[in-house]
């Protein structure tokens, strides 16, 4: 048994208390106006987590992405020159969408409509009877949308003005700490998505407190409350501009699994040893990055789960596993196995009371809510979205425009 | 015996249980394991469980490249096991509910698929 089990937990109760104590106006959770306001001031402007460069192995190799908080669909392809770069999946001589696949490898992207033709470069390459046009094959390349990467992790920015780079955004601490996790080294993941009758911001909020676990996961989350810490609350929280991360009790008690899952655990992280992805400093740490994706550093059950909004009230989650390396024996892949959907078997716990939580919050009855000292992760989601859209709307009046 | 349901010899005691539990991705098995009844899974994992040291240490001496048709079923039977042992050793009566909650997540990609 680890040693550390036997340390005094103490909850890090102040470690939020910067962001002070109010309640929370609940207006902000159900309201379409101020889902509008969020959608302009964060999801159109902030960097967002959005795939992985395994998915796009060699040149040629594209994803498509629609993001229906934006009306928008996305191409992102590796170039013959290697470079990443995103589009709207669009043509430029009526707005067609082009590609239909979700995926593949192409050398070219042909609009049906027309057969305009161009180049994983964005250039228009050729059009029939192009002549005829009034415009230049130049003024007709694809729409680009700011992209980049960070330990592997590909990242789109609807705000094709966007100032900030990418490691600015995530600021130092949170690329250095990436780039160590197995994320930056992954080769392939499994993969689980959900549609969900919640706000965006009540749905991330479940996944970053711990508060809940005891009573929505009494079972599965055994592990993660003893009797030094009967709530399985972190240790440590700290902030990061935008940013948030949590590191987890050291004590979690491994000593509940059952024979079975103890056998199929152990495989695992022999294997994750074996790859030199234990020990790693990320192991026990949390990485909430603004405005909507997780990832968890643990290097045997490596998952990220982004959150995006689809409409006030309506929000879809990815999760993923992500996994280095092709596995190199059935015990290794029996672990994915395992890890995977013992995953989702816990997100699925969680569903019921968020859902019931965003019925609750759309009557309105409820004015202003309570995050506790434990829960000042939420806390920190608000007041930095709120901070955002008080700037946007700061921004539209020095303009002279409406919001 | 069919010869398509044969497994790895020394495994022939969970050969009854192939044609429920041996599937080609992890959609596939989630699903089996919320189709199926209490008894099927307790029957199941009651059989399987004791054999999954052996199981592992059998399929683990051999490079995955190398595994046959009888030992890719082996396999397949333990991902199954991992799915059912949730059911039964973790949920347990409240398994019902949990596949009514699961079935809001839905599996788009494994890395098992491909065996």
């Amino acid at each position: 048994m680890n040693a550390e089990t036997n340390a005094v937990f103490r909850p890090p109760l102040d470690q939020a208390r910067w962001l002070g104590t109010d309640p929370i106006p609940t207006k902000a959770y159900y309201d379409p106006e101020h889902y509008e306001l969020e959608r302009k001031a964060i999801f159109m402007r902030t960097w967002l987590q959005i795939g992985h460069v395994c998915e796009l192995p060699e040149p040629g190799s594209f994803i498509r992405r629609d993001l229906e908080f934006a009306e928008a669909s996305l191409l992102i392809v590796r170039g013959k020159d290697n470079v990443i770069r995103a589009f709207h999946n669009l043509c430029t001589h009526r707005a067609t969408q082009i590609v239909s696949e979700t995926e593949g490898r192409t050398n070219a992207f042909i609009c049906p409509y027309h057969m305009w033709n161009f180049g994983l470069d964005g250039q228009l390459r050729s059009a029939p009877d192009f002549e005829n046009f009034f415009t230049t094959k130049e003024d007709c390349a694809l729409k680009q949308v700011p992209v980049d990467t960070c330990a592997g992790l590909i990242f789109i920015n609807l705000d094709r003005g966007c100032a900030q780079p990418l490691n600015e955004f995530l600021g130092e601490y949170i690329v250095d700490r990436l780039e160590q996790a197995p994320v930056a080294k992954a080769t392939g993941f499994s993969e689980y998505v959900y549609d969900l009758d919640a706000n965006w911001k009540v749905d991330y909020d479940n996944f970053q407190e711990n508060y809940h676990l005891k009573f929505i996961h009494p079972r599965s989350g055994a592990p993660s409350y003893t009797t030094d810490n009967p709530f399985g609350y972190p240790e440590q929280f700290a902030f990061h501009g935008p940013h948030r991360t949590q590191i987890f009790w050291s004590g979690i008690n491994m000593d509940v699994a059952t024979p079975t899952q103890a056998l199929i655990s152990g495989a695992g992280m022999k294997h994750a040893m074996e790859k030199g992805l234990i020990p790693n400093p990320t192991n026990r740490e949390y990485y909430a990055l603004f405005p909507n994706f997780f990832l968890l550093g643990s290097p045997t059950q490596h998952f990220s789960h982004t959150v995006y909004p689809l409409t006030a009230r309506k929000s879809r989650g990815v999760i993923r596993l992500y996994w280095v390396g092709e596995a190199q024996s059935a015990s290794e892949l029996l672990a994915r196995e395992f890890g995977f959907l013992v995953a989702r078997d816990i997100h699925a716990e969680d569903v019921a009371v968020i859902r019931a939580g965003q019925r609750g919050l759309n009557s309105g009855a409820l004015e202003h809510m309570h995050f506790q000292a434990m829960e000042g992760l939420c806390r920190h989601l608000y007041q930095v979205s709120s901070e955002m859209v008080q700037a946007y709307r700061d921004e539209a009046a020095a303009k002279g425009e409406p919001v | 015996m069919s010869a398509q349901h044969s497994l790895p010899a020394g495994f022939e005691r969970l050969e009854l249980f192939v044609d429920q539990w041996v599937t080609a991705t992890t959609a596939e098995r989630a699903q089996r394991r919320t189709d199926s009844t209490p008894e099927e899974r307790q029957a199941f994992f009651d059989a399987a469980a004791p054999m999954l040291e052996q199981a592992i240490a059998y399929l683990d001496a051999k490079p995955l490249a190398r595994l046959d048709d009888a030992d890719k079923r082996l396999l397949k039977l333990m991902f199954s096991l991992s799915h059912v042992q949730m059911a039964v050793e973790v949920h347990r009566e409240m398994e019902p509910r949990h596949a009514m909650l699961r079935e809001i997540m839905v599996i788009t990609r494994s890395a098992t698929d491909g065996i």
